[in-house]
């Protein structure tokens, strides 16, 4: 019965793998069709349409847009998130749960709602459509994943190594930047990625926040709009293996860095 | 654990010298650090202000004020202002939502959507979660795991296109299908609510798998055993335990895919056709034409967030009493 059951469960989980990797195979292989026409079956291969991205300025400009972004609300994000995971991590204070509450509300908030209320809210505070207006909408959707990320690894820090540097005589924000954020940075690492992932791929915001100069998921989305191509195959793709290497690599990565320490 | 100002002076002659020659010790001996750091740490009550005001402005200014300039442009009746025009204070944004089919009725359809959508993906990633935390060694679970992950670090656009690839008229699924002689003329998958729900199947199953991954890991193997030695039979022990004890991750899966697959825009515009238009759509409207047709859009999108918030509010008091009924 119990080996019945594994047998089954194993198909099961066999199946939503191929669930999950054949859409990304198909879509990777039909960007190596040597026609115009997306569909099966393949009859013929080029490489065409892979060196054409790679002479598009308007692709590349857009993927070089994106990966600013990207760094720009990470670098912000991180900063802020890591504040308030020190600020909210072990401390007890009077309103401590309604800023909890609030800190993470950003990541609960569906994708379209979020997007609609920072273009209002940019428009009040006077950011004008466009990268600026982006950056601070990434920045400010990621800070709770940072919080979140840095308040776990926070509660594992042993207590005792902060009072030591207190007793040597540091004061509290040499012992921070001594102790505390050494200790912290593995969290810091993963977190970053995560977010530079989060924003590189993120379309709604950039959607509704953006100017005339698209995002490359913006670009992808107009492109899919007016008819799909093997060229739109192309960057998707190259998008696709870098952010799945970027993942993958920061996964071993911080997976390495908490065994280590 | 508050610092003392006074016990550092004391300290701070002997210290000098061997302090100077590093980096911090130099930072700590120079002036304008010591006189910030004492001004910094006079009194507990000091030092934590200066820890917390920025979070809490940030908070208050970045992560709610957004919301509450929704919540309040929803209740004017002209913005951005005109010149020369006056704002007035007004329902009337609210309900328009009512007068027309044409807007409750996406505002429906986004709900029931959801909802179903919710429910497939969790009768998907249930077994595959089972299977991951329950059958495998778990030297091996990390790396089974990782491999689902991969594909989920690729962008919504992206998957979604890959989705309208696999369903296409000439699409991988219709060939198949032509090349083994079940039909001869291709299934319209494409732009229906089918498609839609494949793709959003596809990209919230992460968000329902990792919950109810946790919940299954932590449940002890011996109360299954237990039952199984008392003559419990395979599927009055799911019944009995292993639903029970994992309702928990069940309850946040759902609510994390619930509230996500309400907020999508991309894909149903992508994937979906004119019988599927989703809420999203119609509030997206209303930010693409002239401005003055956002406190109307601003209310709709506060009329789509309360009734996601009340929805997986009531969910969730539902699990809490059906978990709490269990333990009797």
């Amino acid at each position: 019965m119990t080996r019945h059951n594994r047998i089954l469960l194993s198909c099961v989980y066999w199946a939503f793998v191929a669930y999950v990797f054949v859409p990304l195979i198909l879509m990777v292989m039909m960007g190596f069709k040597d026609s115009k026409f997306i569909g099966f079956p393949i009859k013929s291969w080029t490489l065409d349409w892979y060196t054409g991205v790679f002479a598009d300025t308007e692709t590349l400009a857009a993927f070089g847009y994106s990966v600013a972004i990207a760094v720009l609300s990470t670098v912000i994000s991180v900063i802020v998130g890591t504040w308030i995971a020190v600020l909210l991590e072990g401390r007890k204070f009077w309103g401590r749960a309604v800023i909890f509450g609030m800190t993470v509300l950003p990541a609960l908030i569906p994708g379209i709602i979020s997007a609609i209320a920072f273009r209002i809210y940019a428009r009040y505070l006077g950011i004008e459509p466009g990268m600026g207006a982006i950056v601070w909408s990434h920045a400010v959707h990621n800070v709770p994943f940072v919080v979140l990320v840095v308040m776990a690894r926070l509660s594992t820090l042993p207590k005792s190594q902060i009072e030591a540097a207190r007793d040597l005589g540091a004061d509290p924000l040499i012992a921070f930047l001594r102790i505390t954020f050494p200790y912290l940075v593995p969290a810091i690492m993963g977190a970053s990625i995560f977010c530079l992932l989060l924003s590189f791929d993120d379309f709604v915001r950039s959607f509704f926040l953006g100017g005339y100069e698209p995002t490359l998921p913006v670009l992808i989305f107009a492109k899919l709009k007016s008819g799909m191509s093997p060229e739109i195959n192309a960057i998707a793709t190259v998008a696709l293996v870098l952010t799945a290497v970027i993942g993958v690599w920061a996964e071993r990565f911080t997976r390495r860095m908490n065994k280590d320490s | 654990m508050t610092y003392d100002a006074s016990a550092r002076e004391e300290r701070g002659a002997v210290a000098e010298s061997a302090s100077d020659r590093t980096f911090w010790g130099r930072l700590s001996s120079w002036a304008p650090y010591q006189w910030l750091a004492t001004f910094a740490t006079a009194s507990p009550r000091r030092q934590f202000l200066i820890l917390a005001v920025f979070p809490i402005l940030w908070v208050l200014t970045q992560h709610l004020g957004p919301m509450l300039q929704m919540l309040r442009v929803s209740l004017t009746d002209a913005y951005p202002v005109a010149p020369g025009v006056e704002q007035h204070f007004t329902f009337d944004n609210y309900l328009s939502f009512f007068g027309d089919s044409i807007f409750w009725m996406p505002f429906f359809r986004t709900l029931i959507f959801a909802g179903v959508f919710t429910f497939c993906t969790l009768i998907i990633t249930y077994p595959v979660a089972y299977f991951l935390a329950r059958h495998v060694s778990p030297k091996n679970r990390m790396l089974l795991l990782l491999l689902l992950l991969i594909p989920f670090w690729v962008g919504e656009i992206v998957r979604t296109y890959a989705i309208m690839i696999l369903l296409g008229n000439t699409g991988a699924v219709n060939m198949v299908l032509r090349f083994f002689g079940l039909i001869d003329r291709p299934i319209p998958f494409m732009y229906t609510s089918f498609s839609m729900g494949v793709g959003i199947v596809y990209l919230t199953a992460l968000y329902m798998l990792l919950p109810l991954y946790s919940a299954l890991e932590k449940l002890p193997k011996s109360m299954n055993e237990a039952a199984a030695d008392l003559g419990a039979g395979a599927w009055t022990r799911f019944r009995r335990i292993t639903l029970p004890m994992t309702l928990e991750g069940i309850s946040s899966g759902c609510t994390l895919v619930f509230l996500i697959s309400t907020g999508f825009y991309a894909t149903p515009v992508l994937l979906g056709g004119p019988s599927t238009t989703v809420f999203a759509e119609t509030i997206a409207g209303f930010f693409h034409v002239a401005g003055d047709q956002w406190p109307t859009g601003a209310a709709f999108a506060v009329i789509m967030f309360l009734a996601a918030l009340l929805i997986t509010a009531a969910f969730q008091r539902l699990m809490n009493a059906l978990r709490k009924g269990d333990t009797k």
